[in-house]
């Protein structure tokens, strides 16, 4: 008798794991299971945790028991009533079922037993008020097996469900309050949560943060564009070209192959045309400045401001360069540079006869 | 609540529930003596309850008699303890003490008491081959029994240091024909009437044994993974136990049963502890939660408040426990707060190559319970005494005990006349280290009190 039980417990341990990890159980609700239990016995009063869970192994067994009692049937030789033996079977296996939500600290076990509760609630919650009679019904079937098996396999069966859900099942379970989110009374309380739902297999430990990557450029924070704020604030790298270009000067100095001589020369020339490029950029930003500062001032006392047009202040511009190349000595230089462009500019704009051959 | 114990002669009415809550507790505790009764409480008792019009039911009558039976074994004890003739103030104050240590308050301020012992008062017992893991003071506080690392219990005497029994240890591969453990045990609880040891491995099983005789009783399987944190309830013969499978299980060890299992840690779990409530505390090692498991309503408190993995737990009172984490900080809890109420980082400082500093991890904390006295033990050659708050609101160093090793177990007597030590070369969970001067043995550590005028008679054998 023993052999049998420990087989079919073991046979059926196997068979529910496998059916468990392709989802069969939960899908199914086979209403045309033998024992007349129809979808009500899987939706119970929220209750227990245990006969939801019970009853919804029960039909899955009901389901199973096609495949599964005709080969542990086969093993087994007693000549024991059919209706017993499946019974029996079936009893075990209920509990066996809940005994695998509640004992095991399995990982899959476990998902599949939060996922059953789950989805027995959500049952409960379409199909109400149909299964009272239904549950009855299995209680008495279980307490019958129960009082029918041999002492051995109580033994056997309460070392590997629980006492605690052994008596519940045999005993009658005390059903509880529907599960209610326990409330804290105030926020410095700790939290409190069910403590018969495992661990998920796939789980986070430690949580680890993830770093959030941010394009300044792109990124609101970093707020609008202004020179002058730029400038301020970073006016060190300003600095640190300058640096660099008195050190490629010096290398300049003592470099001895004319290849580096000249890849050093091209760098100090781009060096220093962005740094004059620079300064003009901000003679530019200074001369606005400027022009804003008068108009303010004129139309403090009262005067109404003038403003030029674009060809006046190129004009102006022009005037302010002469003026610089004149100071340095520059201005004959540019000045034939000038006309020389200049000619050459026209004599493109010749009529075909006349241009030179 | 307490009115009816406390001595007012206007006080008529019997608030029957304290009493019988009382008196229920009592019953099932069973360690005080039996004993008469005051002749003038029994006539107060005795007004009051035939004044109230329904102590018909069985029920009722039954809880009057437990009471009536409660106060008779105080009456005796308040007698032995004080020669001269005693006054009900012993008794109000002693029941008022029963009170409020089940509601988990009760916190006597003993640890100004307390005076540093000299280095030639600690005894070593030396018997251990390896690292000392764990330790457990029967509850007579007259034998130990200690575990090492060589799968091998020995029962020690406490005044004479001698061994009275050794449950040798069996080497790996022999489980079936070995009586005994083959591998690292590590834990051990022994029940509060002296009757049964507990031992938990890291071959996943639990033995029992008879204390008196140390005889192996039964074997429990069934969890996946090595046993960490055992613990006996108070009073009665049920047992907790947390295992690096992540579950804490229940059993009952006079049936041998195995009754359930409760879920919740993310990670293994490293230690548990347990006093007279239907509830245990375990500390989760990396996922840095304490719970606190309501067995009877199937739920648990989370609390969360380290930075790095929790080692050890010991519960102070029914409210309060204490843990250490492996980053050298100590925190001090209460089951209304889910922070800790204070911590100390850094307990045990630090050690390492410069500009590389690591702090000592805590090894084993212990707290004398009911009282503000809690112990810490780490590598770094100390055992630190603490003593907390009013309230539970502060832990401020006591001083410390000169100790070298690691220091795997700490454990009070339950009277706090001494403090024992299982000291290793090596860590009780592995070998990372190893303290060559180091020797594995128990250290016994008397806790001298001042001599004071007005010294309790509580306080004390």
């Amino acid at each position: 008798m023993r052999i049998k039980t420990e087989a079919i417990l073991a046979d059926l341990d196997c068979s529910m794991a496998s059916k468990r990890k392709q989802g069969i159980l939960k899908r199914k609700l086979a209403p045309e299971a033998p024992g007349g239990m129809g979808p009500g016995d899987r939706a119970v009063s929220r209750g227990s945790k245990q006969s939801s869970s019970k009853t919804a192994g029960r039909q899955d067994v009901e389901e199973d028991s096609d495949d599964d009692q005709s080969s542990s049937e086969n093993e087994a030789v007693e000549d024991a009533s059919a209706s017993a033996d499946s019974d029996e079977e079936e009893e075990e296996e209920e509990v066996e079922e809940g005994a695998e939500s509640d004992g095991s600290s399995d990982g899959e076990a476990g998902s599949d037993s939060g996922s059953e509760d789950g989805d027995s609630d959500t049952n409960e919650a379409t199909q109400s008020g149909v299964q009272s009679d239904g549950r009855l019904q299995t209680e008495e079937d279980i307490k019958r097996e129960l009082s029918t098996m041999s002492f051995e396999d109580i033994m056997a069966l309460q070392s590997k469900v629980g006492r605690k859900m052994y008596n519940e099942v045999a005993y009658g379970a005390k059903s509880k309050a529907a599960h209610e989110r326990k409330k804290r009374l105030n926020k410095n309380r700790p939290t409190e949560i069910s403590a018969k739902r495992p661990a998920p297999f796939l789980r986070q430990v430690v949580h680890v943060k993830k770093s959030v990557l941010r394009d300044p450029r792109f990124d609101d924070l970093s707020g609008e564009y202004k020179p002058e704020i730029f400038e301020q604030t970073y006016g060190f790298i300003q600095d640190l070209k300058r640096k660099e270009m008195q050190v490629v000067q010096k290398r300049l100095r003592s470099v001895k192959s004319a290849k580096k001589k000249e890849q050093l020369e091209l760098l100090l020339k781009r060096m220093v045309n962005q740094e004059k490029a620079h300064e003009r950029q901000k003679m530019k930003r200074e001369k606005e400045l400027e022009m804003k500062r008068t108009h303010r001032e004129m139309v403090g006392e009262g005067q109404r401001p003038f403003y030029l047009n674009k060809g006046d202040q190129r004009r102006l511009e022009l005037a302010a360069k002469y003026g610089d190349l004149k100071r340095s000595g520059k201005l004959d230089n540019f000045l034939s540079k000038k006309r020389k462009r200049n000619a050459a500019k026209d004599r493109r704009k010749l009529p075909f006869q006349l241009k030179p051959q | 609540m307490s009115s009816f114990f406390i001595k007012k002669k206007g006080n008529a009415k019997v608030s029957k529930t304290d009493e019988k809550t009382v008196a229920m507790k009592r019953k099932v505790d069973g360690d005080s003596g039996s004993k008469g009764r005051s002749k003038k409480l029994n006539s107060r008792l005795n007004e009051e309850i035939s004044s109230d019009s329904e102590p018909e039911s069985p029920a009722i009558k039954k809880k009057l008699r437990l009471a009536k039976l409660y106060l008779d074994q105080l009456r005796e004890e308040e007698e032995k303890k004080a020669e001269e003739s005693f006054e009900t103030d012993l008794i109000a104050g002693r029941l008022q003490e029963e009170v409020l240590e089940q509601k988990g308050k009760l916190q006597r301020l003993v640890a100004k008491d307390f005076l540093p012992p000299d280095a030639a008062d600690l005894r070593l017992l030396r018997g251990h081959k390896l690292p000392v893991t764990c330790l457990v003071i029967s509850p007579d506080d007259k034998q130990i029994f200690s575990a090492a690392k060589d799968c091998s219990i020995i029962k020690w005497d406490v005044e004479s240091g001698k061994k009275l029994h050794t449950i040798a240890g069996g080497r790996k591969g022999t489980e079936d024909r070995h009586v005994g453990h083959t591998a690292h045990i590590l834990c051990m609880a022994v029940s509060s009437d002296g009757k049964y040891l507990a031992t938990g491995d890291m071959n996943k099983l639990i033995m029992i044994w008879e204390a008196a005789t140390c005889k192996h009783l039964y074997k429990f399987t069934g969890h996946r993974g090595p046993v960490s944190g055992l613990s006996f309830r108070k009073g009665t013969h049920d047992l907790y136990s947390a295992s690096h499978d992540r579950s804490v299980k229940v059993w009952n060890v006079d049936e041998n049963a195995y009754v359930e299992t409760l879920f919740g840690h993310q990670d293994v779990i490293t230690g548990l502890d347990c006093l007279s409530r239907e509830c245990c505390v375990t500390a989760g090692g990396r996922d840095r939660t304490v719970r606190v498991w309501k067995i009877a309503e199937e739920s648990q408190l989370v609390f969360h408040g380290h930075e790095s993995s929790i080692d050890c737990i010991q519960l102070i009172n029914e409210e309060h426990m204490i843990t250490g984490a492996d980053d050298g900080s100590l925190a001090l809890w209460s089951v209304n707060r889910k922070k800790p109420l204070s911590t100390v980082k850094k307990a045990h400082g630090c050690h390492g190559d410069q500009g590389l500093e690591q702090p000592h991890w805590i090894s084993s904390v212990a707290a004398l319970q009911n009282t503000d006295t809690v112990a810490s033990g780490s590598h770094n050659s100390k055992v630190q005494l603490w003593r907390c708050g009013e309230g539970y609101r502060g832990l401020h160093p006591l001083f410390s005990v000169p100790v070298a090793g690691f220091v795997n177990s700490l454990k009070f007597s339950s009277t706090g006349d001494f403090l024992v030590a299982g000291v290793g070369q090596e860590h009780r969970l592995g070998r990372w280290w190893r303290n060559k001067e180091a020797k594995n043995g128990l250290y016994i550590i008397p806790l001298k009190k001042r001599t004071n005028s007005d010294q309790e008679a509580t306080n004390g054998e």
